[in-house]
């Protein structure tokens, strides 16, 4: 069995610090997986091994059975996988509109020089992809805000549109780094929805949280890392129990600091 | 054997001017993240004052070292004090704007330097008094060396190892490197950070009107573009050392100087000048924090 | 709502039609050395917006763009002194000369970030100067450079006046003011801007940044080497002194003082740069006093320069 996206033995280093370790897991296609751990356990360092943004120490990186590790952001971009970030990362002098329309980056076709004389095959395309992007801005409920300067929105706003910028690409595969946080209750209970809207639409859900609420009702699978290394897997109500993750939870005050 | 230690002296000598000058970038890099583009100018303007000064006092029969003493006080007070309006009228408001800003600024302000120095001065060539410093020569081992040379040599060595002292010894050389390393952390630890911002304009400035003044003394000319022809040498001096690092800057001056004199004794000037940026530019690629340098966050 | 249908968009680039329209008519009043004058802005306006490509949308810090408009100026000037080849089809020449060498330096420099890129790009500026002086195999001319350029011809006719000058200067500034407006609205601009405003977010859109970048020092370099033919053939000489790095300085100073990525931001910057001066003639000794306290004033009091690009507009 090989899933959509395997990781083998994956380990990175900074310095002399051990920030990941042995790391295997796997996503299935069509799956709500969640990597979840304490504060400081290398969850978002894992998303950045897999994203291209940091290049792995040991191990690999597996796209439906073929070998991406070490592959530059942009590579893996187009492979299908999309991410949004811990510390939302909006293009700050940018719309709403033009965030999300700059999801749609690989889906133009248009040479340089086509945009550049403005040929009408390209000013078709810019059309098309102008509506691709309100299709996305109004699933998501942005189409009142399309216009507003992103980063002037509220959080909750902001993770929205940074969401709605990977989903216009149709990836294969959204990694979520912490998508609830900084929302409040309604729309953490909104984003279950949500994720569950994507999933339904073929697209797999990596995600990295703290809101049990999230992470216990809508995920298939969970990864429970401390310290870099895995400490148990399984579904929500396997993982809960799991003496392993009560202890690095609850142990938390005394050791997660040092890690963090 | 001659022309070597000949060039080795040479060497040594622009090389302690360069770092002088060197000494104003890096100290400003270090603590605002800005190449001060009008740094050049400033001592070149310092070269100028005193160049005032000796001519207007040279006729009056007072003894040329003291002369020149009063000729370099008043240049490192006058140029030190244009430091400080510098950095109040055209970097303090741009603190937190774009660091494209203050480039520009820094630009500007080059500009209207050399141009007032132009304005002032004329744009002609000015020849700097003889007969101030005594005629002394010494011969080492084949090669000729002037007092003037000697002079300067030590006076760089000098004042390097003073402000060494100062930055590395003393509360207010601590609290610089504190503002350096990171600004917000400084505050809250209640450095106040423009007074150390201010220091910083008023000790690289003195130094370079000193450098810009031996550059009049040692090569007996100045005119007002010089700011940027040696500006920019003694700006590379600090690249090679590791901009923003201060024992690097030194160290790059004294290399810069080296490499210059050696390369004068094979190579026409304006080919040796190509290689000068070829190599600032192979160590941009390869080492861009310098010989010295550590790693500079960039996006800050 | 994209940004090109909007009504205000429409409205400006109707009144920028109709100015540059108007402009033709220039020769019609102003006498032949106001008329070299709008040629000279024309020149130096196509120079400044090729920087603006790198330096305004781009974000990186090009001061040595003298250098793409120098090689396209040389190459003008050598083919056609010294070879015959008529102007207009030493045109591709120099804008692929300079494009190649924008190329070729991007190379190692977009791995230089922010101060670095600007240390080595003046590094490269004076090492051009420098070789054009030197001579290299007795084709640039030295410091005294190239002489005996031709006026171009356009089927046959030669454009000897002024005004036939300036014309041509005129529409080739149309059709770069064109390409800039199209830089607005496709995909290869708009990735400057991602890459610009937050490098990381936007390789893990896609973005490939060493492309991207790459391209626009080509593109950047390609018609600033085109300006350079045009600054050839209006002068009839070059020397290296035209291409010093006060002048990248400038083109710098303007795209920065007008607004970055701002169209009539950087035309209003190239106008104060270069027509202002020559109204006030007589005080031509205080001209770089004056920039000097003019680019330290414009940016304490509107660091974002004098005609900011419009924020969520396109």
């Amino acid at each position: 069995m090989s899933g959509l996206l395997e990781l083998r033995g994956l380990g990175i280093s900074f310095g002399g610090l051990r920030a990941v370790d042995d790391l295997n897991m796997s996503v299935e296609e069509g799956q709500i997986v969640a990597l979840i751990g304490p504060n400081g356990a290398g969850k978002t360092t894992v998303f950045n091994m897999i994203t291209g943004v940091y290049k792995p120490t040991d191990g690999q990186v597996l796209w439906q059975g073929r070998d991406i590790t070490g592959a530059s952001p942009h590579r893996v971009a187009a492979l299908g996988i999309r991410r949004t970030f811990q510390k939302i990362r909006l293009f700050p002098q940018m719309s709403v509109f033009e965030n999300v329309r700059a999801g749609c980056h690989l889906q133009a076709r248009q040479h340089w020089w086509q945009g550049l004389v403005g040929t009408r095959a390209q000013r078709r395309e810019e059309a098309a992809l102008a509506e691709r992007t309100h299709a996305v801005l109004r699933r998501l409920g942005l189409h009142k805000v399309a216009d507003e300067r992103a980063v002037s929105l509220s959080y909750g706003v902001q993770r929205r549109v940074e969401l709605a910028r990977t989903l216009v690409a149709e990836p294969k595969l959204v990694i979520l780094d912490e998508p609830a946080a900084g929302q409040n209750e309604a729309e953490s209970a909104e984003l279950n929805d949500t994720i569950f809207a994507i999933r339904d639409s073929g697209v797999t859900v990596l995600l990295v949280e703290h809101d049990m609420n999230v992470v216990m009702n809508v995920t298939d699978h969970i990864v429970v890392i401390n310290f870099g290394r895995k400490i148990a897997e399984g579904s929500a109500e396997a993982v809960r129990t799991d003496p392993a993750v009560v202890e690095a939870y609850l142990g938390r005050d005394d050791e997660a600091e040092d890690a963090a | 054997m001659g022309t070597f230690v000949q060039q080795v002296f040479n060497g040594l000598t622009v090389g302690g001017i360069y770092a002088l000058i060197a000494l104003g970038y890096t100290m400003v890099y270090g603590v605002m993240r800005l190449i001060n583009f009008a740094h050049g100018d400033l001592c070149i303007l310092g070269a100028f004052v005193g160049l005032t000064l000796l001519t207007g006092t040279a006729a009056s029969g007072q003894p040329g070292a003291l002369v020149l003493l009063l000729a370099f006080a008043v240049a490192i007070v006058v140029i030190a004090a244009a430091g400080v309006v510098l950095e109040l009228v055209a970097y303090r408001p741009l603190r937190k704007a774009d660091r494209l800003s203050a480039v520009v600024s820094a630009l500007g302000a080059s500009l209207l330097i050399e141009n007032s120095i132009m304005l002032i001065w004329g744009p002609n060539v000015h020849v700097f008094p003889a007969g101030l410093l005594p005629d002394v020569i010494w011969h080492v081992a084949g090669a000729t060396i002037t007092f003037v040379q000697v002079m300067i040599i030590f006076a760089s060595v000098a004042l390097m190892a003073a402000l060494y002292y100062f930055v590395h010894h003393t509360l207010f050389g601590t609290a610089i490197r504190a503002v350096a390393i990171d600004q917000d952390a400084a505050r809250l630890m209640g450095i106040n950070v423009n007074r150390i911002i201010m220091t910083v304009f008023i000790v690289g400035p003195a130094l370079g009107a000193i450098g810009g003044l031996f550059i009049g003394v040692y090569y007996r000319q100045a005119y007002f573009t010089m700011g940027w022809t040696y500006g920019l040498y003694a700006f590379i001096a600090a690249i090679l050392g590791g901009i923003g690092n201060i024992p690097g800057a030194m160290i790059g001056g004294v290399l810069l100087g080296l490499f210059n004199a050696f390369a004068a004794g094979y190579l026409s000037s304006s080919w040796q000048d190509a290689i000068t940026f070829g190599l600032l530019i192979a160590i941009l690629l390869v080492r861009p924090t310098g010989l010295l340098g550590e790693p500079v966050a960039e996006n800050a | 709502m994209d940004a090109a249908k909007k009504p205000v968009t429409r409205r400006n680039e109707a009144i920028g039609i109709a100015l540059w329209a108007a402009g033709f008519a220039i020769p019609a009043f102003a006498s032949s050395s106001w008329v070299a004058i709008a040629a000279m802005f024309a020149i130096f306006a196509i120079t400044a917006l090729s920087e603006d490509v790198i330096l305004g949308r781009g974000g990186m810090f090009d001061m040595g763009h003298a250098v793409y408009f120098g090689i396209g100026a040389y190459t003008t000037a050598i083919l056609n002194t010294e070879l015959g080849v008529p102007i207009f089809l030493t045109v591709p020449a120099a804008v692929l000369l300079a494009a190649g060498t924008g190329t070729l330096l991007a190379a190692p420099l977009i791995r230089l970030r922010g101060d670095y890129l600007l240390v080595a790009t003046i590094g490269f500026n004076a090492i051009f100067v420098l070789a054009m002086q030197n001579n290299p195999g007795g084709i640039t001319g030295g410091s005294d450079g190239i002489t005996g350029i031709e006026a171009p011809s356009l089927f046959g006719i030669p454009l000897f006046s002024q005004s036939a000058m300036f014309w041509l200067d005129w529409v080739v500034l149309g059709l770069v003011l064109f390409l800039m407006r199209n830089l607005d609205r496709c995909e290869f601009g708009r990735a400057l801007r991602y890459l610009k405003q937050d490098e990381l977010a936007a390789t893990t859109l896609g973005v490939d940044a060493r492309a991207v970048k790459t391209l626009a020092f080509a593109v950047g370099a390609g018609l600033a080497g085109l300006a350079g033919t045009l600054f050839a053939v209006q002068l009839s000489t070059v020397s290296p002194s035209s291409f010093v790095f006060t002048e990248s300085v400038t083109l710098f100073a303007i795209v920065i003082v007008g607004g970055p990525g701002s169209i009539p931001g950087v035309l209003l910057g190239t106008a104060l740069m270069f027509v202002v001066p020559e109204i006030f003639r007589d005080f031509a000794q205080y001209r770089y006093f004056v920039f000097g306290i003019a680019m330290i004033a414009v940016m304490v009091l509107r660091p974002q320069g004098l005609w900011p690009r419009r924020r969520n507009g396109l």
